[in-house]
């Protein structure tokens, strides 16, 4: 067995967290250790080995006759084509799944969630006020967790950017913030925390209503126990410094939360900064998630959820259904771990084509008519990924894959043009 | 010619400024993407006769490839779905276009082709955080047909404050050094010096060059110093480009003309300078201050300036100084994102409608044209709508017919609110009326020249091959808007109107060379207080080289 080597200032996309200051192990090819510990970083590096294989139909091929037969069904099914981008690729084959999307005239979708695309669009009507993490760890003084606990999906949001670390302007770190939990239904706060309030899911509109109230300077009347605190609340974020409100801006685990609630939270922090300073903090899942929305609004304007059936992007978000796109799909091409849209797509590929292009697109558990294993962004492939504040992040790869996706997505997209009618072939 | 070779553009009336030529009926060669002094007979050529020949146009200022016009785009969907934006059919053989939207910013291919169909060849982004420079590099990729770079902005960069708070210029001017090659960028930009920092604390924003920066011993006055003498010490093409304090706000001249006496005798570029001129304030109503400007500017040959003209239409302001954006939420009800970007800077987005009949916004438009018309040199005074924040760059080619033609500009002036102008220059009569060599000056010679890009803004032997070709015609706007051949790099990529081929750009940055005794000091500096590893700050990994230094 060889010595383990080190590389360091290695970027995770395991959570949307974007820390990248990790040092990886790595002995005879594969990852043996990972630090500092993060238990979703561990899963995320696991040993660093993925398939290679290049398939077609079920069995092995070469990339240039897999990617012959993926170019010649894409080619032909050209306006009735769905590209998926799904998590686990770098930016750059992103932009390069685009390239391809808008040559086919396509659908796009991405890996976004319901509650995501909630505050995409809550953004959209109404802007938004945020922060990138680090201005968080800097400044804040006084953090809300609105019914998230971060320690779960996102473990070191504590540590690394709110509350514990030391900041440029909180100089004690924890002992220098108050820490606010809120809980909704199950969705529960963080433990340790210095203020809580419980809310029922009903509630949960209201009580940002009247916080939203108190940052205004409106008048309240008489209010019921539970909006009370909440107003109590509000008042403490509007004489803060500089207040961070944390939210899941992904799937909730209590099924009842107010699907109105981005709205509020939004609204809620842009008043926040007439008496005072303050930011959301929407917390994203990883993979680079974020990097398909933004690369999506670079190249279309629209961040999720785009046609480019008419020949220009056009903007669909009221019919973002993956299934049902997939569904209407004459061909499908996943980009990226398409294990992690599988569900909305394993009915659509009995009865249409499917093209995957990224890691692990030779274990998929439905039919795949072609499909090419390449490296995961940030363990073998190089490049670009966002944070979840869309901090674009530099990718340095511990390891290497048989194939990137870009490299795979850039072949595809030369052997579909080459497909073009008049094309030289 | 389907790929950069010879070719001779033949006949045209060409306004070369930069070289001494005013309309000359003349030739200009090109072979392999540059200028030459002949051809041998039978060479390609191209029939110019009866038309006009410029240098391709130089954007010294806009917002496009960062960000924050990410977030801005992001805001906007309404816009984009009233304007979408096909595919270009381009020549046979040319790998097919990309599609996209438009609106106030339209999308990263959208906006290269846009620039490229109004004769633009080569534009700056003139606002990136140094955070998200990556960010700014991958839309720049995406941006065919222009040559660009970006500005990155240092006015309220932590690690520069506590340099200047501890007297340590040097190592400001090391930082700054560093940070430009690190970014990728090619100029300093100072933005709301102080402000946006103290937007971040309770103090909100700065008012006056001498006001403390959240109660520590910097000022906005010693920020203009530190970082112009940055610049100009480092050399670097561009002088340090300065969005001064209080913009937008009356009364703002005695700032501006204090913050240029601040750096008197040194290099400095003043930027959208028509945002900085107003008077009033202190209960007196809004009025035009751009005549005590311009005579600062035009007494000292030191200073240059964009004008950052207003044109009545769609807008959407982005800028890093976010208290001003704040404050235009608060006064115009429509939507407002703000992003604080740790240890840098920050970021405010507001549409805005500015109408004739608006007082404050007729009053803008006139103090940009006086701007324009009092200038006695236009080599300093160069053409900008500080895209997209006083109108889109698509509306230049409607700025040059006011500039050009007093009888459009005076037919406007009659529609507008007269409430704030009563007295102004304009309102008095300026006859003046822009030639097509001072055209070529304010478009392409002079921000060329003020950016210190010599082999652009010109059509010299060894210049780049970016020509703008013009059919003559009765409406300037209409001429201005679509040229009828545009040549980059020696390549014709818009024929007879049409864009028929869309080259990549070249990235345009700089990487001046600075005591590396900083370093150690800003690694701990980033272990401490940054979220992103000092080792993955840079974008080194990125591809291409420096081409323009010192």
């Amino acid at each position: 067995m060889s010595r383990e080597t080190r590389v360091a200032s290695v970027t995770c996309l395991g959570c949307g967290c974007g820390c990248d200051d990790l040092v990886i192990g790595i002995a005879n090819g594969r990852i043996t250790s990972v630090s500092p510990p993060c238990p979703l970083a561990q899963v995320w590096f696991a040993d660093g080995r993925v398939p290679s294989a290049v398939r077609r139909d079920g069995a092995d091929a070469t990339l240039d006759a897999a990617l012959a037969d993926a170019a010649d069904l894409l080619a032909g099914a050209a306006g009735r084509v769905l590209v998926v981008l799904a998590p686990e690729i770098t930016s750059e084959a992103q932009r390069t799944a685009l390239a391809l999307a808008d040559l086919l005239r396509a659908r796009v979708e991405t890996a976004t969630s319901g509650p995501a695309a909630s505050g995409l669009l809550a953004a959209q009507r109404r802007g938004r006020t945020g922060a990138t993490l680090g201005e968080i760890r800097n400044r804040a003084d006084v953090i809300l967790f609105w019914a998230v606990d971060p320690s779960g999906r996102y473990p070191r949001y504590w540590s690394r950017y709110a509350p514990e670390p030391i900041g440029t302007h909180v100089s004690e770190g924890r002992k220098g913030r108050v820490v606010i939990a809120v809980s909704i239904g199950r969705d529960q706060g963080p433990a340790g925390a210095d203020v809580r309030l419980a809310l029922e899911p009903d509630q949960e509109v209201p009580a940002l209503s009247v916080m939203r109230a108190v940052a205004l300077g409106n008048a309240l009347g008489e209010l019921a126990p539970p909006l009370k605190a909440a107003a109590d609340i509000g008042a403490q974020l509007a004489k803060a410094r500089y207040s961070a409100i944390v939210h899941e801006a992904e799937p909730a685990t209590e099924p009842a939360r107010d699907p109105y609630r981005a709205e509020g939270l939004s609204a809620l922090a842009q008043a926040l900064n007439s008496p005072s300073r303050a930011a959301l903090s929407s917390l994203r899942a990883g993979g680079n998630r974020s990097g398909a929305e933004v690369v999506l609004t670079s190249q279309t304007g629209y961040p999720m959820s785009v046609s480019y059936e008419s020949g220009a992007p056009r903007y669909r978000p009221a019919d973002r259904d993956l299934t049902r796109a997939a569904a209407e799909a004459a061909a499908i091409l996943v980009v990226g771990a398409a294990e992690a849209v599988g569900a909305s797509l394993s009915a659509a590929a009995k009865r249409s084509p499917v093209v995957i292009v990224g890691p692990r697109a030779s274990e998929v558990s439905f039919a795949a008519r072609v499909a090419v294993d390449t490296g995961m962004a940030g363990i073998h492939d190089g490049g670009t990924a966002y944070r979840m504040d869309d901090t674009p992040l530099r990718l340095r790869p511990p390891l290497q894959a048989e194939r990137s996706a870009a490299a795979v997505l850039a072949a595809l997209l030369a052997a579909t043009l080459a497909r073009r009618p008049g094309a030289p072939r | 010619m389907s790929a950069p070779g010879r070719l001779r553009i033949v006949g045209g009336a060409v306004h070369d400024p930069a070289n001494g030529i005013d309309g000359e009926t003349r030739d200009v060669c090109i072979e392999d993407g540059r200028i030459v002094a002949d051809l041998p007979a039978g060479a390609p050529t191209l029939d110019a006769r009866g038309m006009v020949v410029m240098p391709g146009g130089v954007d010294i200022h806009s917002h496009f490839a960062s960000s924050s016009c990410n977030h801005a785009r992001r805001l906007i969907p309404d816009e984009h779905a009233a304007d979408p934006a096909p595919a270009p059919v381009l020549a046979d053989g040319q790998p097919p276009a990309r599609s996209g939207t438009g609106g106030t910013v339209p999308s990263t291919f959208t906006t290269g082709y846009r620039y490229a169909g109004l004769g633009y060849t080569t534009a700056f982004d003139a606002a990136v955080a140094p955070l998200t420079a990556r960010h700014s590099h991958s839309e720049l990729d995406d941006t065919p047909c222009l040559d660009g770079g970006i500005f990155v902005l240092m006015g309220n960069d932590e690690y520069l404050l506590r340099q200047i708070e501890a007297g340590e210029r040097g190592r400001a001017r090391d930082y700054a050094a560093w940070l430009l090659g690190a970014t990728g960028g090619y100029a300093i930009k100072i933005v709301n010096p102080g402000g946006v920092e103290a937007w971040k604390t309770g103090q909100r924003n700065v008012t006056s060059l001498d006001d403390q920066v959240s109660g520590r011993a910097v000022t906005p006055r010693a920020i203009l110093e530190t970082l112009t003498d940055a610049a100009n010490a480092l050399r670097l093409p561009h002088p340090v480009h300065i969005h001064g304090n209080n913009l937008g706000v009356a009364g703002n001249v005695a700032t501006t003309l204090a913050s240029m006496e601040a750096v008197a005798g040194r290099r400095a570029h003043f930027t959208h300078l028509q945002f900085h001129s107003y008077g009033g304030g202190n209960g007196q109503p809004w009025s035009s201050a751009a005549s005590k400007v311009i005579e600062y500017v035009n007494g000292h040959a030191e200073v240059s300036v964009d004008v950052g003209q207003v044109m009545f239409g769609s807008a959407m302001t982005i800028t890093a100084d976010a208290p001003v954006e704040y404050l235009l939420y608060k006064s115009s009800g429509r939507r407002w994102t703000n992003i604080d970007v740790e240890l840098e800077t920050g970021c405010g987005i507001v549409p805005l409608t500015y109408k004739d009949k608006a007082a404050v916004s007729a009053l803008q438009w006139v103090v940009g044209l006086e701007l324009f018309l009092l200038s006695a040199d236009p080599w300093r005074v160069v053409l900008s709508t500080d895209h997209p924040n006083g109108g889109s760059f698509l509306a230049y080619p409607a700025l040059i017919q006011l500039l050009m033609d007093r009888s459009v500009r005076d037919d406007q002036l009659k529609r507008v609110n007269p409430k704030l102008i009563a007295g102004s220059a304009l309102a008095d009569g300026l006859a003046r009326e822009y030639t097509l060599n001072e055209i070529a000056i304010i478009t392409r010679a002079g921000p060329a020249r003020l950016l210190g890009l010599t082999h652009k803004g010109h059509l010299g032997v060894g210049a780049d091959a970016d020509v703008t070709i013009y059919s003559r015609g009765p409406d300037l706007a209409t001429m201005f808007s679509t040229p009828r051949y545009v040549v980059k790099d020696g390549t014709l990529i818009v024929e007879e109107g049409h864009l028929r081929r869309a080259p990549a750009g070249r990235r345009l940055r700089v990487a001046p060379g600075y005591d590396d005794a900083v370093l150690p000091d800003l690694r701990r500096y980033f272990d401490r207080h940054a979220t992103v590893a000092f080792d993955n700050y840079s974008v080194a990994d990125l591809p291409g080289e420096p081409v323009a230094t010192s």
